[in-house]
């Protein structure tokens, strides 16, 4: 595979090509020089890889530039192929892969407002990340930028939406809406009920998760960071960085953390798979499927608290195992807990599969074609819904996934009704995979001394199958006992890019369950920008004025 | 059928107390169907009367500045207590009732649905519009049946006057057409109500509300209690339509028995809401014309059958 890879880069690249070469079984990196860095990528995109991410890091101090790295998956064979490049700081113009694979489009859009890169040929050159009164010229991520900087906040600066397809009125979903979860904002363009367009601006809550465990803490801290990202999914971030660590550092787990890791994420799936089920139901007015849903995932909460001492935000996990081990009287209780789980699912998943009313609103809506997910990259259950046959887990197996037995239900309706089932399924899966790890799990230790310095500026990538999809951690390790760059993929970031295509001439009454179909997960997204804390002035209005306001703003709708 | 001035003028007494005391309870009978099909303990039957005190008692925001907009829900309020006002309840008519006739009822009934509108409309709020002008469609398209029901009986009892019409038609026999017009009555019943599957207008998850976005404090419990108010009345008008009168000479007893087949009415109500999801407008415009094309039909078999 390497071999051949090399073979077609020197033939088509020449010296543009600088390195290649392969850090662990699976992860090739190759240098090219900036000039190369499109033709690159549709090479590698040729061969077979599926675009991940784009990974900005600031290098000025070591030799003057910016690095940038699009990494790929190689899906058939088990590899990551990563496409490094650099540009010197004082210039740091490359050309746009967007043009070619639009997944990259915010890849890049985030560096240009973090590391003050541009991209030649890029089709929406708009701020993606950066609060629109951030001053221009202040790159967060780059290193002389202190973390806990606060510039001053300007007034009248608002994002520019996208020009509004004739004859359609912008519909505003968010920042506040009851179908977002999190603060978002979706311009939705309808003509009459059919949507025509939308444009989104996100990026809302901001956290400066990266820039902080860049400069602030030490790599032990960062997998209890990690989780936070999100609130569902928090184990996979703590995985992936730990692992994306471990893999830089050689460093080898106990196989009995390795399985207590596969029964945490699997437990997570259970988890974020109910909750997504009844958010759907919620979101196209069925609040039974909602409350039963629920009621099901408290029972696998309360087991969480027992386990962990938390319902979520489980802490298990740390760089060279995990913190909690699982005794048998606790795997009695885990086997019981989620046999319960089975039996009530299957119960309401016979009473949804049967229910035309919810066919209406599930079927044929938010269809787009397997080409199309395809080339804008989608992942998780929304790929598998449609006919894309990839899960991280089989592809690219990580902690104790390949001694597990289990199947990945793929699905050719291309809806949202499909996500669904995928989902469903997943979560019958998901229970299989648990009574295995607990009848299989080897004994041993469950944490390894970290003996040895992690020695600095190694790169290392992993993919972790989120119930969203894959989240994707690359971590470039540093002098002070942290990373020197910690790049966070979330699945949403990849599939919040295609629900605009989702939503093109589908109802405007669909649009929460298309938006939800994909269990988009802002705050994950959102992860990497700096805190923008105004300048906290009080002041008080009376009703009056606030009455005023807001027939102000009405008018101006 | 004359009852002397006195008693007529209680009734019209009665029926405000009756309507505006049972409407939230008859709500809250709803709330807690739903609650108990979802596991859970629910709210107590009162809350809805909670809600409407709490609401009275908060404060009205103004955020459109215009009179339509403050007038809308007084005179949607008001439109739903004309209407409680004639209607001959258990039989008998209120010293209102003889100055109408059945057209007023329906004239009535869509005059609080035109406030709405108007209070919408006047809130600019790109919400509110689309909240509108579901409403507006679904008005369109459930009215007529209304109309369809209402026909039926003046064709049966050959009278447009409002008493012989509702509690004619039971007395008379249905015949098959009336046994239609029940069908099409239930399967209506939760867009009469503005229930799911048919809450389109209001529509928390696209429209946060809908036509009702803009309101708050008195003026929005004035909307909350005209659309509660206006659920009771079309449950109400199904048992008054398609139940005989227990005629037990006691107007009391009547009463009782037929307030009983109204909370009947409200469970079922409950349990259609909380296991249907919310149809999108064009689904549940093609559910209403087929239900439309239905009762004409029913109609027709009255006229020629």
């Amino acid at each position: 595979m390497r071999k051949e890879l090399e073979a077609q880069l020197a033939v088509q690249l020449h010296d543009e090509v600088v390195c290649v070469e392969k850090t662990d079984q699976r992860t090739i990196f190759i240098d090219v020089k900036r000039e190369a860095i499109r033709r690159a990528a549709r090479i590698v995109t040729d061969a077979g890889g599926r675009y991940m991410c784009g990974v900005g890091y600031d290098n000025i101090a070591r030799d003057g530039t910016l690095g940038m790295v699009h990494t790929f998956s190689m899906d058939q064979n088990d590899y990551f192929i990563c496409i490094r490049t650099k540009v010197p700081a004082i210039d740091p113009v490359m050309e746009s892969i967007t043009p070619d694979l639009p997944s990259a489009g915010w890849s890049e859009r985030e560096f240009m407002d973090m590391l003050g890169m541009q991209f030649t040929n890029h089709p929406k050159p708009k701020r993606l990340v950066l609060a629109d009164d951030w001053p221009a010229g202040v790159y967060p991520l780059r290193k002389e930028v202190p973390y806990d900087l606060v510039p001053p906040g300007a007034e009248d600066v608002a994002y520019q939406l996208d020009e509004a397809p004739p004859g359609t009125r912008v519909v505003p979903i968010g920042p506040f809406h009851p179908s977002l979860h999190e603060p978002e904002h979706f311009a939705v363009y309808v003509d009459g009920e059919t949507i025509k367009g939308c444009d989104y601006r996100g990026f809302m809550t901001h956290r400066g998760i990266e820039k902080l465990c860049q400069t602030q803490v030490s790599y032990n801290e960062v997998p209890f960071i990690a989780e936070r990202i999100c609130g569902i999914c928090g184990s996979v971030h703590a995985t992936a960085f730990s692992q994306a660590v471990e893999s830089a550092g050689g460093i080898k787990i106990p196989r009995r953390a390795e399985y207590i890791r596969t029964l945490m994420l699997e437990i997570e799936r259970i988890h974020s798979h109910l909750l997504w089920l009844g958010v759907a139901g919620h979101l196209i007015g069925f609040d039974t499927v909602f409350m039963q849903a629920w009621r099901v995932r408290e029972q696998l909460m309360w087991l969480c608290e027992r386990l962990t001492g938390n319902r979520k935000t489980y802490g298990m996990v740390l760089i060279g195992g995990v913190r909690r081990d699982i005794t048998s009287a606790i795997a009695d209780d885990i086997r019981a807990v989620v046999k319960k789980i089975e039996e009530e699912l299957r119960v309401i998943h016979r009473a949804i599969d049967k229910d035309s009313s919810i066919h209406k609103r599930t079927k044929g809506v938010g269809t787009i074609t397997k080409e199309e997910a395809i080339a804008w990259g989608l992942i998780g259950p929304v790929a598998r819904a449609r006919g894309v046959d990839i899960d991280a887990r089989r592809d690219h197996p990580y902690a104790a996934y390949n001694d597990m037995k289990f199947d990945v239900p793929v699905l050719t309706d291309c809806d949202v009704w499909s996500t669904l089932v995928v989902r469903v399924l997943e979560t019958y899966e998901a229970i299989r995979i648990i009574h295995q790890v607990l009848d299989k799990m080897p004994s041993g230790e469950i944490f390894i001394e970290l003996k040895d310095k992690i020695p600095a500026l190694r790169h290392a990538i992993t993919t972790v199958e989120a119930p969203r999809g894959e989240s994707t951690h690359y971590v470039i390790t540093g002098e002070d006992n942290r990373p020197d760059r910690w790049r966070v993929r979330a699945p949403t970031y990849t599939n919040l890019q295609a629900v605009p295509l989702m939503l093109l001439n589908e109802q405007f009454g669909d649009f929460p369950i298309i938006m939800g179909s994909i269990d988009p997960c802002f705050s994950c997204t959102d992860r990497v920008a700096v805190i923008d804390l105004q300048s906290g002035k009080a002041s008080s209005m009376t009703r009056r004025e606030l009455e005023f306001l807001s027939r102000e703003q009405l008018h101006r709708v | 059928m004359h009852p002397t001035t006195e008693t007529a003028w209680l009734l019209v007494g009665t029926n405000l107390l009756l309507f505006l005391a049972l409407a939230p309870l008859f709500d809250g009978i709803v709330r807690r169907v739903a609650a108990r099909v979802q596991n859970r303990q629910g709210p107590p039957l009162w809350q809805p009367l909670y809600d409407l005190l709490k609401l009275l008692g908060k404060e009205n925001i103004d955020a459109v500045g215009i009179l339509p907009f403050r007038l809308a829900p007084l005179v949607a309020f008001a439109s739903i207590l004309c209407v409680v006002m004639i209607l001959p309840v258990a039989g008998r008519a209120t010293a209102l009732t003889p100055y109408v006739d059945t057209l007023s009822l329906i004239y009535l009934l869509t005059l609080g649905g035109v406030a709405v509108l108007v209070g919408a409309f006047a809130g600019k709020n790109i919400f509110a519009l689309i909240g509108a002008s579901r409403e507006m469609t679904t008005m369109i398209m459930v009215e007529p049946i209304l109309f369809m029901i209402l026909l039926l009986g003046v064709i049966k009892t050959g009278s447009l006057e409002l008493t012989t019409v509702l509690y004619g038609t039971p007395a008379g026999d249905y015949g098959w057409s009336g046994l239609i017009m029940i069908v099409i009555a239930l399967f209506a019943l939760q867009a009469f109500v503005g229930r799911q599957p048919f809450d389109i207008a209001e529509a928390e998850q696209e429209l946060l509300g809908g036509p009702f976005i803009e309101y708050s404090g008195p003026n929005y419990a004035l909307f909350k209690y005209y659309m509660m108010i206006k659920q009771m009345f079309y449950a109400y008008l199904l048992v008054a339509v398609f139940v005989p009168l227990l005629h037990s000479g006691l107007l009391v007893v009547d009463l009782i028995a037929q307030m009983l087949l109204t909370a009947v009415v409200f469970l079922v109500i409950g349990l259609l809401a909380a296991t249907h999801p919310r149809y999108r407008i064009d689904q549940a415009l093609n559910y209403f014309a087929g239900l439309f094309v239905l009762a004409l039909g029913a109609v027709a078999g009255a006229l020629f059958g």
